[in-house]
């Protein structure tokens, strides 16, 4: 369908009066088709069209092209588009009461005022998406994707529920796609770069520098297949077989090589970098030990990887100390992120307090360390903004053959607790009934982008997941059968607010309750996950955007109840609830405090939390943060914790400064940019919504809590 | 002083059987399915980690914790002898070869 255009609009005109019972092949109309041609105006098209890709009958269907074919002929139109006529059709379709057939003969597509928008505006959805044409058509893909997937893979009380802010699909644009993916170097070390639809392959790296192109190689394919982060397990240690050869210098230019590749790769989907995360281990983690070492050219050394704790510790060392320095103007790398384990054995692990002091360094300096706590036999692969795996006793037995250890969270769904609140008016069980009713719509959501993607995995080494079926290890890449199904929250600090009258920070009672709240959600995600035989497992959702978004959509919709809770700045728009199960980023605590006290919810979120202290201007010496570190490890349930501080980078001079600050401290220019960690990544603060903007005015910094 | 216990835990049961708790006013708190409050009374103790590895375990007043079985006894035959509640030791050395003495 497309275009209809009138050859001689008077003769078109002057034939309206007849068109009744004028064979529609007759008409001396054209139309520009969505295949870019121009056929002659038929009919039949519509019938063709409507029995197709609905359930109409014929005689139906011939009635809605005649009258369609009427109003065209009865209209003055000297140029009508294609998605016009469907649209017309359509709204015959919905005259005619076939809601469902109207359904099915959506044409989706996106507004030419939109585009034109979209084309010279910033998309501030993610702040990782920057400006360019690959984003604007990462932009306009993911748009038509996000209306598929509430259309299509979706039921409409689902796609309802999120379209009304009850909760929120994330990366709906993604809908062809897991969410994100956690992985083992092994598998390029021994399979090498064998890449479905590559045009060449590549075997085993034999040299260092080799394997980081592979690596990066592989991240960027991963990218494109996965919403999401793309993590690696202890990167460290499964590079260290290729170390000996190197000096100190060859060691630290191939961590310079790494963190630039991962933070420059601005080039790949969407001219986004890649999300990427690098799990680092200090010691050689208990799984890891007797494993055979996988050295250059993909063939064993002859030695297992507790050998290699050496080598794995000098690029440690190495990696931070390039992170330490930042990039070429001293700015902080904003990926990899690197996720440092910090366990029992950690401690027992000669020359780990130097580390500890080297890593809590760079923590002060450039922020960049994540401190992920795993305490008593836990061993995890973290990754995205804060999400974990933990290892299972079947993962431990992956570890033997590293490569297989894989993990993928499919989707993740977030729940507005605020607007439950609302809803329920005080009434605790009324607020439980609620809580349970959209986790089960979230269960429900989960089990049909399972559906959907297990249609495309069907399609196998020639379908669109051809990467994610490739199974070099006799498994396919994606282990469906093993991935976790997300379920996070939004404003639990607002719920308590609403439903007490008091925040999380303000009484143990409000703790209580909130952990009430999260223990019900951990208590259903399990029976649904027996119920369903589906991994549903709580994470503390990263809401960039959601946060923003559910506190739009409550301002709008439960305006009265919403006003007295949503933080931020309502003039200005930048208006948002709180992170997951954070408190409120502005409460005055001492920092020990906030992490012991947002501790308490950890355990009960399986799939990962974390802990923000907002550094502001500070930079805390080394030894109060080690302290400081080794108190969260020994007295606290926190899962990770990280450190932020702010900086200005001038667009003048090119210097960075410490602090956010409207105008250059060296050069007095204003042409400025700030940075800081928007949610569990540092990124420029030109980038990012409102609501994230109305929350960094609103942060509490820690600035005299370290002593320095 | 609170015991956190579990249904289907055969330590928690053969305490349960030996100690007349409520007389002895010890709270006992069942995890389970269906139980938030319970699950969030734990987790407040920053206990939740510890309960997946072995149940049960006793919170004293002083929030202070104890998880082996045996110091859970001598404890609670301690408090039984001061609340005037008749319990003996159990003859048998406890064990859980099960597997179910552990929040899931």
């Amino acid at each position: 369908m497309g275009v209809v255009m009138p050859l001689n609009a008077e003769t078109a005109q002057a034939r309206t009066h007849q068109v009744v019972n004028e064979d529609s092949t007759d008409i001396a109309l054209f139309v520009r088709s969505s295949q870019d041609d121009m056929i002659g105006w038929n009919r039949q098209r519509i019938v063709d069209a409507l029995l197709r890709e609905t359930f109409l009958d014929r005689g139906t269907a011939e009635k809605i092209s005649r009258d369609i074919e009427l109003t065209i002929q009865a209209g003055k139109v000297k140029t009508i588009t294609g998605p016009l006529i469907r649209e017309m059709v359509n709204a015959k379709l919905l005259e005619m009461g076939l809601e469902e057939a109207r359904r099915m003969h959506t044409r989706l597509g996106v507004p030419l005022y939109d585009v034109d928008q979209l084309l010279v505006q910033h998309n501030k959805e993610n702040a990782n998406v920057p400006h360019g044409p690959e984003a604007t058509n990462l932009t306009l893909a993911e748009g038509i994707k996000k209306e598929y997937a509430l259309l299509q893979v979706f039921t409409p009380d689902v796609a309802d529920a999120h379209l009304s802010g009850d909760l929120h699909l994330h990366d709906l644009g993604f809908i062809d796609r897991p969410y994100c993916s956690g992985q083992s170097l092994e598998y390029i070390k021994k399979f090498g770069l064998n890449l479905p639809h590559a045009l060449s392959m590549a075997k085993p790296a034999k040299h260092a520098e080799v394997l980081l192109a592979h690596m990066v190689k592989f991240a960027a394919a991963l990218q494109s297949h996965f919403a999401g982060a793309i993590g690696w397990d202890a990167i460290n240690l499964f590079y260290a077989p290729y170390l000996e050869e190197l000096d100190d210098d060859g060691v630290k230019q191939l961590a310079q090589m790494m963190i630039y590749e991962f933070s420059q790769q601005a080039v790949a989907r969407g001219g986004q970098a890649i999300f990427s995360d690098v799990n680092i281990y200090w010691e050689v983690p208990k799984h890891f030990e007797d494993v055979p070492a996988i050295g250059p050219g993909g063939v064993y050394t002859g030695k297992t990887y507790r050998e290699y704790e050496k080598q794995a510790q000098r690029f440690a060392w190495a990696l931070f100390e390039v992170y330490k320095e930042g990039d070429a103007a001293g700015r902080p790398f904003f990926f990899p992120k690197p996720l440092v384990h910090i366990t029992e054995k950690f401690f027992k692990t000669d020359g780990h307090m130097d580390f500890l002091h080297h890593i809590c360094e760079v923590a002060s300096v450039k922020g960049n360390t994540y401190f992920v706590f795993d305490r008593g036999d836990t061993a995890k692969i973290s990754e995205c903004c804060r999400l974990s795996f933990k290892l299972e006793a079947s993962d431990i037995e992956d570890a033997k053959q590293p490569w297989k250890m894989r993990y993928s969270a499919l989707q993740n769904i977030t729940i507005n607790l605020p607007r439950l609140a609302f809803k329920a008016q005080g009434d605790d069980a009324k607020l439980f009934a609620l809580l349970t009713e959209k986790l089960q719509l979230a269960a429900k959501a989960h089990g049909q982008k399972k559906k959907f993607i297990e249609r495309l995995m069907s399609l196998g080494k020639g379908g669109p997941l051809s990467l994610l079926a490739m199974d070099l290890d006799g498994e396919p890449y994606l282990k469906l059968h093993k991935c976790s199904y997300l379920i996070g929250m939004v404003g639990l600090n607002e719920l308590i607010r609403v439903h007490l009258g008091e925040e999380l920070h303000d009484s143990e009672a409000s703790i209580k309750f909130g952990l009430k709240v999260i223990a019900h959600m951990n208590i259903i995600c399990s029976k649904l996950a027996e119920s369903m035989d589906m991994k549903f497992v709580l994470e503390q959702t990263p809401a960039e955007s959601t946060a923003f978004r559910f506190a739009k959509l409550d301002l709008a919709h439960f305006n009265e109840e919403a006003e007295k809770v949503v933080q931020g700045n309502r003039e200005k728009g930048e208006v948002y609830y709180s992170n997951s199960t954070l408190f409120n980023v502005g409460a005055v605590m001492s920092p020990i405090a906030r992490v012991e006290k947002e501790g308490l919810f950890h355990p009960l979120i399986e799939a990962g939390s974390i802990t923000h202290i907002w550094l502001g201007e500070a930079q805390p010496d080394k030894e109060a943060l080690a302290t400081f570190v080794i108190n969260v490890f020994k007295y606290t349930q926190n899962d990770q914790v990280a450190f932020s501080p702010e900086f200005t980078a001038c667009l003048a001079c090119g210097k960075t400064s410490r602090g956010l600050s409207e105008a250059c401290p060296y050069c007095q220019s204003k042409n400025v940019d700030g940075i800081t960690r928007i949610t569990g990544y540092f990124t420029k603060v030109s980038s990012w919504n409102k609501g994230k903007l109305g929350e960094l005015h609103d942060r509490y910094r820690n600035v005299d809590r370290f002593n320095n | 002083m609170t015991l956190f216990t579990k249904d289907d835990c055969v330590l928690c049961e053969k305490l349960k059987k030996q100690f007349d708790l409520s007389a002895m006013d010890v709270h006992v708190e069942v995890l389970g399915n269906n139980d938030a409050g319970a699950l969030a009374h734990l987790a407040w103790h920053g206990l939740v980690e510890r309960a997946r590895k072995a149940l049960p375990i006793l919170v004293m007043d002083d929030s202070s914790a104890l998880h082996e079985f045996d110091h859970i006894e001598s404890r609670l035959l301690d408090r039984a002898a001061s609340c005037g509640v008749v319990a003996k030791r159990s003859g048998k050395q406890a064990g859980c070869e099960s597997g179910s003495c552990a929040l899931q």
